[in-house]
């Protein structure tokens, strides 16, 4: 299960797995978001691929508009994930604690 | 001499009216030697005592015996223990010839272990006269005596005939006996010195034959990603035929064990043949059943036709995990199912190698190598190890064992083995060739589920995989949910509508799991020879297409396919190791 919560602070909380399976809804909710959006990942639990395609369209699209995703409290896993997928150099990523 | 031969049972010395004394160590001579004599005598004794074979020490004893008993012709009787039979080594003018005992003067003496003296051998009923008639020799008079060695045994009979002007006296019996005595410790001692000449022969022989055999064995265990195996050879002291390789060909991997008739090099250099052909054979690019085929026929031209090699010859494919077999009256074969916690036994699917040519080969047998399961090729020398009263090892004691240890790794597995058996003989002596060649593939028992071709199913098959490696690290379970994600959303878009459900087996390690995703009736699609993506574009260039395959490969140990055209089976498999630290 995935949720996604629009934080008062403007950050964006995501929690769950992103998998192919929660891809559409992610990227329907993100697709609602515009300027420099901030994404904390403390308890995003999983991504796959599908789901990092969520977050590359979603960079495409804000960096379009002088906008961009910035991702906050990546996991270690993720954080691999995102390394090897050369993502570490698509967003800006701040490590978790 | 000649033997005298007499369809007479051995008659008793009172009614031959011939003299008789038992065999006495320390004879006793009525008259004073002369000097003759005595030289005669221990010259014999000289000689006797050096070295010699046995013709030459039998004619020095035929020509000392002859001279100091003033005798025309003398001989020497060997008794063949084997058949109960004297044999005359040594004779003037006539060969080699055997009587039965109790046959002749000879044969009686030989049964009555005691000193025969005739003064007239045409008189006597035991005498045959057919070998006078043949050489055209007359035999007068004879005397013959027993030859006991120093242990009692019978070693044999001498016999002198004809004394020069007369008959044998009390005097010769005396001096005959002194003559036999020695005589008669040097025969023993020459045919012990035979033993063991024969007997450092058949040790040297043995020695090369197990040096031979050993030298077609594996010098090492071929590394097949996800299998454990192990063999062990026990030769027996009195060397058997057993065999057995494991080696990595074209066809994948090869698994023997065979067991040659006979003892000795024969054996040995059979089975050498046949892994060479075998060998040659796969390197050609046989299939298991040429190659089997080959073997046989090639054999069967060459054996003696009481000879040949019973085999277990299989291919493991190591992707698939399939491994297909003949058997050339190997058996039983046991494949233990880690699964169902049984064991399937197989018979031979043909007569031995070599036995005759193949009219029509049997289909091989193939069987599928779960995670946990192993394959058990134990050699008769197991099966037939003997027990208290004659009992036999048995196939039901191997698969208890495999029932309580096949958890176990292949090595401990088969020590497991080897003690229950050695146990079970409780002491008693290997009088066969052991050979254990186990083949397991890792893993506990695999779980198996099948699952829709659909995006909706990944919750399922996350929670399946979440069951399925409960022991394991959190990263490596991260890792395990991303490759199989990736691989199975691949099989949702590249698949017709329609397809059947696949399935997805997740096989734990000690320090990570085995997961293979099998795609049925579909074409071929190889994951693990698709581009890596293009990381180091620029975010406008970059796109989320094959990232997914681009990362797993990154994540696992190994990643590889296997497509079964007669199937239509793709099987995609990924190992995820120790989490890197």
């Amino acid at each position: 299960m995935l949720t996604l919560e629009d934080g008062a602070d403007g950050i964006v909380r995501i929690a769950g797995r992103l998998d192919a399976a929660q891809a559409p809804a992610a990227q329907a909710h993100l697709d609602r978001l515009a300027g420099v959006v901030t994404l904390d990942c403390k308890r995003l639990d999983y991504i796959s691929s599908a789901g990092l395609g969520v977050l590359l369209k979603t960079q495409k699209r804000l960096l379009a508009s002088a906008g961009k995703l910035r991702l906050i409290g990546v996991g270690p896993h993720i954080r691999d994930i995102f390394a090897y997928s050369g993502f570490d150099q698509v967003f800006e990523i701040e490590a978790a604690d | 001499m000649p033997p005298h031969s007499t369809p007479s049972p051995a008659a008793t010395v009172e009614r031959s009216g011939a003299h008789v004394a038992t065999p006495a160590h320390a004879p006793q001579i009525r008259k004073p030697l002369s000097r003759d004599d005595l030289e005669a005598i221990l010259a014999v004794t000289r000689a006797l005592a050096a070295p010699f074979d046995l013709p030459t020490m039998l004619a020095e004893v035929t020509t000392a015996a002859m001279r100091v008993l003033h005798a025309e012709r003398c001989s020497v009787w060997l008794h063949d223990a084997a058949t109960d039979e004297l044999v005359a080594e040594i004779s003037s003018d006539i060969g080699r010839i055997r009587i039965p005992f109790g046959r002749g003067l000879v044969g009686a003496c030989a049964t009555s272990r005691a000193l025969i003296n005739v003064p007239d051998c045409y008189e006597d009923p035991r005498f045959d006269t057919a070998t006078d008639r043949s050489s055209g020799f007359r035999t007068r008079c004879s005397l013959t005596l027993p030859l006991i060695d120093h242990r009692g045994e019978l070693v044999g009979a001498m016999q002198v005939l004809n004394k020069d002007g007369g008959v044998f006296g009390a005097d010769d019996e005396a001096l005959a006996q002194a003559l036999a005595a020695q005589c008669a410790v040097a025969l023993s001692r020459v045919r012990m010195t035979e033993a063991l000449l024969e007997g450092e022969k058949l040790k040297r022989e043995l020695e090369l034959a197990h040096a031979v055999q050993l030298g077609a064995l594996p010098a090492s265990m071929p590394v097949v990603p996800g299998y454990d195996m192990h063999a062990t050879f026990l030769p027996a002291a009195q060397t058997g035929g057993d065999t057995y390789d494991l080696a990595l060909v074209d066809q994948g991997l090869l698994v023997v064990l065979g067991d040659a008739t006979g003892h000795g090099i024969a054996p040995a250099l059979l089975v050498m043949q046949m892994h060479a052909m075998l060998r040659m054979a796969l390197r050609m690019g046989a299939d298991l059943e040429a190659a089997f085929r080959l073997v046989n026929d090639r054999l069967a031209e060459t054996l003696a036709d009481d000879r040949f090699v019973t085999a277990f010859i299989g291919l493991l494919d190591p992707a698939t995990h399939r491994l297909r077999f003949l058997s050339g009256g190997q058996g039983p074969i046991l494949h233990w199912r880690a699964a169902s916690r049984t064991c399937d036994v197989h018979g031979p699917t043909s007569f031995p190698l070599g036995a005759m040519p193949i009219a029509r080969l049997r289909p091989a047998v193939e069987l599928e190598m779960a995670p946990g399961d192993v394959l058990a090729l134990l050699s008769d020398g197991i099966y037939e190890y003997p027990g208290p009263g004659g009992a036999l090892f048995g196939e039901a004691r191997v698969t208890d064992i495999l029932r309580a240890c096949a958890d176990q790794p292949a090595s401990r597995l088969a020590d497991r083995l080897l003690a229950a058996a050695l146990a079970f003989a409780g002491g008693a002596p290997q009088d066969d060739d052991v050979t254990l060649v186990l083949l397991k593939r890792e893993g506990a028992a695999a779980a198996r589920r099948s699952f829709a071709r659909s995006i909706d199913a990944i919750d399922e098959i996350v929670a399946f995989a979440e069951a399925s490696t409960a022991s394991l690290a959190p990263a490596q379970r991260e890792s395990i949910h991303f490759v199989i994600e990736e691989l199975f959303t691949n099989m949702v878009k590249y698949t017709p509508d329609g397809a059947p459900r696949m399935s997805i087996e997740i096989a734990c390690l000690g320090d990570g799991a085995d997961v293979t995703l099998i795609d049925t009736d579909v074409d071929k699609f190889d994951p693990t020879t698709e581009p890596d993506a293009r990381v180091d574009l620029p975010i406008e260039q970059r796109t989320p297409g094959g990232l997914g395959l681009h990362v797993s490969r990154r994540l696992v140990e190994s990643l590889t396919y296997a497509y079964d055209f007669a199937r239509r089976e793709g099987r995609t498999s990924f190992r995820i190791g120790r989490p890197a630290c």
